[in-house]
């Protein structure tokens, strides 16, 4: 019987040379280790337990009046607003003429497992914006939340909307009932109590669990065949190693912060219902009457629109906008389209009331 | 004879394990309560408290075993259906690099599709919290078997230092309060004077 070949000599070459650049990687690119993710030049202005207020350096001559402080999350560190020049969202804030301060919340450890909401929002959050105040000699400043960070940012601009001009909720985890993510299913299933109670901190190490299962074959196979096949374009390669040590850098959360996010947001939707206490005080969203401008991913499978939209519908604000990109949760951030669409939409809303 | 179920086999041998731990912290205690500083004298008497968590660390295993069981066989079902779907759609072995890309997108797809849902379940969530739970419970044994042993040895167990940091953290509230009110109490002086000078 004669034997048919019918594979493309093509095919056995991309093989041989998929095995090459796998074999040539090391000689070719950094260990992640051995990256510096911090890009933009910035002065520690403010430093308080664990947490640091950044102040990042002014890049025009001009700059608007107001500051802006963001408020990252609480999953991963700060650097993927800053992850590379081309794709910083600080520095293009910083281009368009912005004074932009960002809060490390740092490293907690087995000690900060009594830490909570309220320390978060009354206590850190706050000692940042009381800063700000006082250096720029500004009674209240715009403020931006990202992710969880949102969380936090919207429980303080709803308790203090007297020292926030202008609030930016950036894929806001707001309501944990309509969130139709992996996440939030293994959140609700959570025995959140019994976890703090046992090990204190949630660990970083349940996190990437959290994330493992977020399109698990796309990014634990292809993303990492996508790499080795473009190991020799350079660009590439320094985009996803920067990308790669930000996301496998995770901080543990501190224990009851960790309880009361789970309990409040996923299992009991408190926060939305304006059924909230935070230190004692109840968060109501109808508080929040300052500007808001919204930023939703359209295909964000940490946080769903769902999750984050129903923020512009529940505050007391006048002047609101809600905006929907084509893109995900990182990519709103760190992308072209982040530089060449939601930056420029953002920095002239802000500008406008700045 | 009579056959045991392994509960009765799991019974017995719990009793058995009781029974002698009981008897020899019994016949050891008293010579040991001599040299009652001891660490060993600690650390006899509370011997009974580890074998028990010794015991109750096999039936959590026995309990995380079939969770676990669970865990991968709805993983391994969940892999049999997705690859049928690939086998329908792209039956054919790919044999250029054109065909190849499509049957990975397709591939990738499929699987990520089927996962994401098995992870969307309420099946796997219940069956997955269960399974944490009695992970934790296994390491809610392993923290009182070293605090027995931290115990014998006169150092702090983690519910005392827990306690410490309980209190540290309250004492840094109370502190930032003070300093807040301190600090109205210095801005509203210096708001008054610069109003007298006025």
């Amino acid at each position: 019987m004669k034997s048919e070949s019918k594979f493309d000599p093509k095919l056995i070459e991309d093989m041989i040379k998929f095995g090459k650049n796998i074999m040539d990687a090391p000689k070719l690119v950094s260990a992640p280790d051995e990256i510096n993710l911090e890009v933009t030049p910035h002065d520690i202005v403010q430093e308080i337990d664990k947490t640091r207020l950044l102040h990042y350096r002014t890049l025009t001559e001009k700059q608007y009046k107001t500051p802006l402080l963001i408020s990252y999350a609480l999953i991963n560190r700060y650097h993927i607003l800053d992850i590379q020049p081309e794709k910083s969202w600080v520095r293009n804030l910083l281009l368009q003429g912005f004074d932009v301060y960002m809060l490390d919340w740092g490293t907690p450890t087995s000690m900060d497992k009594y830490l909570d909401f309220d320390d978060y929002v009354n206590g850190y959050l706050d000692s940042s914006v009381e800063f700000i105040k006082d250096e720029t000699s500004t009674e209240k400043i715009s403020v931006q939340g990202y992710c969880t960070g949102a969380t936090i940012a919207t429980a303080y601009t709803s308790l203090h909307p007297e020292s926030v001009k202008n609030y930016i909720a950036t894929a806001p985890v707001i309501d944990g009932w309509r969130d139709t993510t992996v996440i939030s299913n293994l959140a609700k299933h959570m025995d959140v109590d019994k976890m703090v109670e046992i090990i204190g901190n949630m660990p970083p190490e349940f996190m990437y669990y959290c994330f493992s299962v977020l399109k698990p074959f796309e990014q634990g196979i292809e993303k990492y065949v996508n790499f080795f096949k473009n190991i020799e374009n350079k660009k590439f390669v320094d985009n996803f190693l920067r990308v790669e040590k930000w996301l496998g850098d995770t901080p543990p959360i501190p224990g009851e912060l960790f309880r009361q996010w789970i309990k409040d947001i996923y299992q009991d939707n408190l926060l939305i219902q304006n059924k909230m206490y935070v230190g004692g005080s109840h968060i109501d969203l109808k508080k929040i009457d300052m500007p808001l401008f919204t930023q939703v991913a359209v295909g964000d499978h940490l946080v769903s629109p769902e999750c984050s939209m129903p923020l512009h519908y529940a505050v007391g604000s006048e002047d609101k906008t809600l905006k929907m990109y084509p893109t995900g949760h990182v990519g709103m951030i760190a992308s072209s389209l982040s530089q060449n669409k939601v930056l420029p939409e953002l920095g002239k809303w802000l500008a406008e009331r700045s | 004879m009579e056959s045991q179920s392994p509960k009765d086999i799991t019974d017995y041998y719990k009793h058995l394990s009781l029974f002698w731990t009981d008897i020899i912290h019994l016949m050891a205690s008293k010579p040991q309560a001599l040299t009652s500083i001891g660490p060993m004298r600690a650390f006899a008497s509370n011997s009974k408290k580890i074998s028990t968590e010794l015991i109750q660390i096999n039936e959590n295993l026995m309990e995380f075993n079939k969770l676990v069981t669970e865990y991968y066989k709805q993983l391994s079902e969940t892999w049999s259906e997705a690859q049928k779907k690939v086998n329908l759609k792209a039956p054919d072995v790919p044999h250029d690099t054109e065909q190849m890309e499509s049957f990975k997108r397709i591939w990738i797809d499929i699987f990520d599709n089927d996962y994401t849902e098995l992870f969307d379940s309420e099946k796997f969530g219940e069956n997955y919290g269960k399974l944490v739970s009695k992970e934790l419970e296994l390491t809610k044994h392993w923290n009182n078997i070293s605090n027995v042993i931290l115990q014998s040895a006169n150092l702090p167990s983690k519910e005392e230092i827990d306690e410490v940091y309980k209190e540290i953290h309250a004492l840094k509230k109370r502190v930032t309060k003070l300093e807040i009110e301190l600090k109205k109490k210095r801005d509203a002086k210096s708001e008054g004077n610069i109003k007298n000078e006025k």
